[in-house]
């Protein structure tokens, strides 16, 4: 039988991509001024550049986790068809929406005994979970049964890695989804925070550079480190309406690690409203996180 | 009255009531969110879960049960945030605890509560303790092992212990305690209880305005009428010398400090010309202060029980990490205090500090590992000097040889490493690349580096080499980052500016400076140091 793989607005994937890996998702909200707007990955309600010039205007987004019934109506329109679902969600450290997928798993297992729902929380987000859900996706087509791709992402998705940097720690410090030490002055002048996802999934700035092109040389070290058979992967890279830095970050990490390629794409808005403009990451598969953040 | 049951009318106000209440303290709720995500929402996400059944469950219901089924059906509909989804099947337990009641007397509400709890327990895959399952849980106990007569009284306990469990959930979650709040779902919690009550009583709740603030969820200090003092206050404060009251010129801080260690301890003091700072641990801060009062005034004074939680308890411990450093000028002093030094020790002008100035600052700060930033070539030899001789604790000296070099260790700085040679090597990651920069005015005409230099005029050095002599200090600034050889390598330049530098100066120099190096970050704070007009940290 064949099965879904859903993920939701904060994996990241455009409509190209989620088109290619047959990817569906469930969307949050986000807040702008007490309207709420579903957090839809083709920029549906504001294009990139309009989101990220509000934030940089000082209006401030909030964003919500996955309605209920956003869930409800996602799984069922599979469970209908007699098809399985499996859920990949943003890291638990960052939203409600794993738990809650949970729930509703439960209660849709009850009305359809003879179908399979796996929740997977994929301890990341941004194109680390889409990466998760793309991998997902290669070993759906190579055959393999919905409890196999759901092991091998329980097994591997803190192989999943983040490297990145953000203008400010002032957005995730608000969003309350990122953890630095208390002595961690993140925002003195010129020094950037090198941000990863720890064992938890939670957003880590576990060291800092001083200015934007040492950090970018930061993230593609620590990159390095953690890498495994570059040439069998794409490197993955992130951004907040900053593409220029971006493709920096790509000639940087291309340079010196032998990536059978390259995909660059926009934060969207969910994710987006917590790193703010400027930010950058990258994303490789290799060696398991071990940095683990002050509690 | 006694009110011994509630039916299905009674208890559908009663709902609205406490989602009223929610309602009105959501701003105060949404401050308090710690946990598990701070992103200060908990009192929204829960007033909005609860006003999907308020507003969902329209007309008359002819029993409990049926008007829950419709209220938890609204309610899980709705349910946002951690604490929503909670709330949301605790709300959900009571309406299939409750699926057959016509109305509630004690028992069948005590059943439906405990329903409630096991409802809300199964919401979350760890439920964490320390949160508003806490309080339904020790809510659900208390109804367990008390009788009332009267639902007024009953709602009236239960308050009371929801309180007791919601003040006890920092010693519960770290987190919390850390914050100094109490769990905001918790919180929300008993505001929905609250607004329940207000019904019973009759009672009207005002929702048309949102409390900004309240102390009903402040966390209690600790500190009541059975409590001894036991550590002391911590007591700062600057004082002004007054020429009406002492020799300002005699004036010695090391005799004030001495007579200030016979009335406490973890002194710290620091004197900037006629102003003296102070920090003392003393049982007695009004001797303290009746003491010092004979050389000026106080201009400014904080005197905190360390008793009280959340207060500088944690300072009394022996911290694994300590910086000490040279700087001078108020500003700079200030700035590099907000960054993590924890003794600055006053670089003067004309008087470099002694070994003995170093050793001092040594004893004031309770270490396992100090380092030291003696920020001047001159003073260098004096800290490791000062290193040698002390036993007391590792001492480090970062041999920086500029306040710039100094700020860029500092900025390089993560006292939460492991090691101490983890934290060094940190902070001296950047200092091979740093510059330091500086614009002052010549004090006699001379011929330095190849460049004449007149009495009076503006200078742009670097290190010793005086790369421009000229009429006003933003050209040889300007003047300085061109002829810098490795300029092009620079990415953050951080500029300490002056006495003397006004606003529209720096902003002409940052408009200047963007224009010629729009490569490079440029960013300005106040150093209000003499002498030098700019002092930049080149990196």
């Amino acid at each position: 039988m064949n099965f879904a793989i859903i993920s939701d607005s904060t994996c990241d994937l455009n409509d190209e991509l989620r088109a290619k890996y047959d990817i569906d998702y469930a969307p949050m909200n986000y807040v702008i001024d007490d309207k709420e707007y579903p957090a839809m990955l083709n920029w549906q309600y504001h294009s990139p550049k309009e989101f990220y010039d509000l934030m940089r205007n000082g209006t401030r987004i909030t964003t919500t986790q996955v309605p209920r019934e956003v869930f409800i109506d996602k799984f069922t329109a599979y469970l209908k068809e007699g098809k399985d679902v499996l859920y990949i969600s943003c890291s638990s450290a960052l939203s409600g929406s794993y738990n809650l997928a949970t729930l509703v798993a439960k209660e849709l297992a009850e009305e359809y005994p003879d179908n399979k729902i796996y929740c997977i929380d994929s301890l990341i987000s941004s194109f680390g979970q889409g990466g998760l859900a793309i991998m997902a996706s290669q070993l759906r087509a190579e055959g393999k049964t919905i409890k196999e791709v759901a092991d091998f992402l329980t097994e591997n998705r803190l192989k999943m890695n983040q490297a990145g940097t953000c203008d400010s720690l002032e957005y995730l410090r608000r969003a309350g989804r990122v953890k630095a030490s208390k002595a961690f002055f993140g925002n003195l002048f010129g020094v950037k925070p090198i941000i990863i996802s720890d064992i938890k999934g939670q957003n880590y700035a576990f060291k800092k550079a001083k200015g934007s092109l040492n950090a970018k040389r930061a993230i593609v070290e620590h990159l390095a480190e953690v890498v495994e058979k570059p040439e069998d992967q794409i490197l993955y890279i992130s951004h907040g309406d900053d593409e220029e830095s971006a493709i920096m970050l790509r000639d940087l990490a291309m340079e010196q690690i032998p990536f059978a390629g390259c995909n660059i794409g926009y934060i969207a808005p969910i994710v987006g409203s917590c790193v703010g403009p400027g930010t950058i990451i990258g994303f490789c598969y290799g060696k398991e996180v071990t940095i683990k953040g002050d509690d | 009255m006694i009110l011994s049951s509630i039916d299905a009318s009674l208890w559908q106000k009663m709902l609205k009531g406490g989602y009223l209440n929610l309602k009105r303290n959501m701003t105060v709720i949404d401050q308090l969110n710690v946990f598990p995500v701070p992103d200060g929402d908990t009192g929204k996400n829960m007033t909005m879960t609860i006003e999907g059944g308020v507003t969902g469950t329209k007309g008359d219901f002819s029993s409990i049960g049926e008007m829950m089924k419709s209220f938890s059906r609204n309610s899980l509909l709705s349910a946002r945030g951690n604490s929503g989804v909670i709330l949301s099947q605790f709300i959900r337990g009571i309406a299939v605890g409750s699926e057959n009641t016509q109305s509630f007397d004690y028992n069948s509400f005590k059943t439906a509560f405990e329903s409630g709890k096991e409802y809300a327990y199964n919401a979350v895959a760890v439920p964490t303790e320390g949160t508003i399952l806490t309080l339904i849980r020790e809510g659900s106990d208390f109804l367990n092992s008390h009788t009332f007569d009267d639902f007024e009284e009953l709602f009236t306990s239960l308050i009371k212990e929801l309180h007791r469990s919601l003040q006890h959930t920092p010693e519960l979650l770290p987190v919390l305690k850390e914050a100094g709040v109490v769990d905001s779902g918790g919180a929300g919690f008993v505001c929905i209880f609250e607004g329940m009550l207000s019904i019973i009583r009759g009672e009207e709740i005002d929702d048309t305005e949102t409390l900004e603030s309240s102390n009903e969820f402040v966390l209690s200090s600790g500190f009541d009428e059975n409590s001894v003092l036991e550590y002391g206050y911590c007591t700062e404060f600057i004082l002004q010398l007054l020429k009406a009251k002492t020799d300002i010129d005699a004036f010695s801080l090391t005799d004030l400090t001495k007579k200030l260690e016979e009335m406490g301890d973890s002194i710290v003091t620091v004197q900037d010309s006629s102003l003296v700072k102070v920090h003392v641990h003393t049982f007695s801060p009004e001797t303290v202060i009746a003491y010092v009062r004979q050389f000026g005034e106080l201009v400014t004074v904080k005197i905190e029980n360390m008793s009280v939680q959340h207060s500088e308890i944690k300072a009394e411990e022996k911290k694994k990490f300590a910086v000490v450093a040279t700087a001078t000028g108020e500003g700079l002093s200030s700035f590099f205090t907000g960054i993590g030094v924890d003794v600055i020790i006053d670089g003067g002008r004309t008087n470099n500090p002694s070994a003995e100035d170093f050793m001092d600052a040594f004893k004031k700060v309770n270490a396992e590992h100090i380092i030291v930033l003696p920020n001047d070539s001159n003073v260098v030899l004096t800290a490791l000097q000062a290193a040698q001789l002390y036993e007391g604790a590792d001492i480090r000296v970062i041999k920086t040889k500029s306040l710039a070099e100094g700020y860029s260790a500092l900025s390089m700085m993560d006292l939460s490493v492991d090691s101490v040679e983890q934290l060094i090597e940190d902070m001296t990651s950047c200092l091979d690349s740093v510059s330091s920069g500086y614009v002052t005015t010549s004090t006699r005409d001379a011929c330095i580096s190849g460049v004449e230099i007149k009495k009076g005029q503006w200078m742009g050095l670097e290190g010793d080499t005086v790369y421009a002599s000229v009429d006003d200090p933003l050209a040889a600034a300007m003047e300085l980052f061109r002829k810098l050889p490795d300029i092009e390598e620079k990415q953050v330049i951080t500029a300490f500016y002056g006495k003397g530098a006004d606003e529209e100066e720096i902003m002409k120099l940052e408009e200047a400076f963007r224009e010629e190096f729009p490569l490079i970050e440029i960013g300005f704070i106040e150093g209000n140091q003499d002498v030098y007009r700019y002092i930049f940290a080149i990196e």
